[in-house]
């Protein structure tokens, strides 16, 4: 069995970089492997339903974080999109840990047994590490749990080859080679540029802060809408996304801030700081559009005076990630 | 975040495990914590469990008077949706559609129904009744 560390994280997929990474002895935590493969995003789709509610999205598609990262540091790494034969799959991913290299795999959420229950949704766009195999069973490291956990041959086969929106068709990836020398610095400052990119210089109404302008809204739309008992589900949607599955609260904002505040601390640059601070601010506006979107959620009361004032909430809060972002988008590394 | 594992749920197997946190204080720090959820993002979760129970006994009761075919139960009973369950039963969404009423499911062969059997992970006997 591979040494690996199993350390707990907030997002799957940047924690399982950010692991990776140490284990080939690069000390990086997670929220600098999330600013580097710049897993911010946001998008609002409301013609798509995913769980009977409109689609909405806080983090990139699946692999973005992993494949940046590896891309911006100069850093040799395999991505294996998808393999035809599910024991193929399998067969790779043993010759993998036969050779010690630790594996990340694209998983469904539904079928996987050490899972919270309370997560047991139809989502395909986990990720885990595995990094041993004893007779039938394999490690895993899954940086949702505390702890390091174990999955059957059969248990994995049926996650990795979950069916469904963005199924993972058994996608593996894994480091290949270090260079000597890493260039932290203009990693960083390609992350934060792609990043301000997708928030706010995409020309859709959809995406990046006009998508949260857009959802705010249509949020005071719903309950005439939709009768109030839909519309405070889809209230409930938005929350769920931004603060139950994975995010490590307020939809990724406060992870991000712990990365700006990093990457400030260790290049010694004051504005990095500051819009740290401004994110950190905006991180605890969605805290408080979380308690009372909940309140709202529980009591039903007075529905649109509340929903007007959430709608106003969330144009203050896309206001305030505009002003981080365009302050981002002048600081210079 | 809460050190009581749970007050809001109403199923007692939710909310056992702890996560990673982050918050920001006012004194510019960001934190990690190792807890559980606090109560907003449990209230906005049982929400969701509620919605998708109450789908589910509808389904069940339509499916018992004979107004829904079995694969409606089954389909909310996965949290599922046509479009997903087209993709996981290999069957395209206009014909899964079609299945949802009784009088088409009666007239379903063998091998469709294995393949809406296999998508649930049951017996096409299962399929066949609703308990």
């Amino acid at each position: 069995m591979i040494n690996y560390t199993h350390r707990q994280a907030g997002h799957c997929e940047s924690g399982a970089t950010s692991n990776l990474l140490n284990y080939y002895g690069i000390n990086m935590s997670e929220p600098m492997a999330f600013g580097i493969g710049n897993g911010l995003y946001f998008s609002y789709i409301p013609f798509l339903k995913v769980q009977f509610a409109p689609m909405i999205s806080f983090r990139n598609l699946p692999n973005t974080v992993f494949h940046r990262s590896m891309k911006y540091l100069g850093i040799e790494a395999t991505v294996i999109k998808k393999f035809r034969d599910p024991k193929e799959a399998m067969v790779a991913l043993d010759r993998n840990l036969e050779k010690g290299i630790p594996t990340g795999m694209q998983v469904g959420v539904f079928n996987l047994t050490f899972f919270p229950p309370e997560y047991r949704m139809h989502y395909n766009m986990h990720n885990l590490v595995c990094y041993g195999k004893e007779g039938d069973l394999y490690h895993i490291s899954d940086t949702v749990m505390e702890t390091a956990q174990v999955l059957t041959y059969e248990d994995l086969l049926r996650v990795r080859y979950a069916k469904g929106v963005f199924a993972p068709e058994g996608k593996m990836y894994w480091i290949d080679k270090i260079p000597n020398e890493l260039d932290i610095k203009s990693a960083v400052s390609m992350g934060i540029k792609k990043t301000v990119y997708e928030m706010i210089k995409i020309p859709f109404p959809l995406i990046g802060v006009k998508g949260l302008k857009w959802m705010g809204r249509d949020l005071r739309k719903w309950p005439k809408k939709h009768g109030v008992d839909k519309a405070s589900f889809y209230l409930g949607q938005v929350l769920r996304m931004a603060e139950d599955f994975g995010t490590g609260g307020a939809g990724f904002r406060f992870i991000y801030g712990d990365f700006l505040k990093e990457a400030g601390e260790k290049f010694n640059h004051t504005e990095l700081l500051e819009a740290s601070q401004m994110m950190g601010k905006t991180a605890n506006k969605w805290r408080e559009f979380t308690y009372i979107g909940a309140r709202n959620c529980k009591n039903r009361s007075k529905p649109e005076e509340d929903y007007g004032m959430l709608g106003d909430m969330m144009h203050e809060i896309a206001g305030m990630e505009e002003q981080v972002y365009k302050k981002l988008d002048k600081i210079k590394l | 975040m809460e050190e009581n594992p749970n007050p809001v749920y109403k199923d007692q197997r939710y909310g056992q495990s702890k996560e990673l946190l982050y918050s920001y204080d006012a004194d510019g720090q960001f934190h990690k914590n190792v807890g559980f959820h606090g109560e907003p993002d449990r209230i906005i979760l049982q929400q969701a469990w509620d919605h998708f129970d109450e789908r589910i006994a509808d389904a069940r009761q339509r499916v018992l008077a004979g107004k829904a075919s079995p694969i409606v139960y089954y389909m909310e009973k996965f949290l599922a949706d046509p479009l997903n369950l087209s993709m996981m039963a290999g069957i395209s969404i206009w014909r899964v559609k079609w299945h949802l009423r009784p009088g088409a499911f009666k007239r379903l062969n063998e091998k469709t129904l294995k393949k809406y059997a296999d998508a649930f992970n049951i017996t096409v006997a299962q399929l066949k009744k609703v308990e």
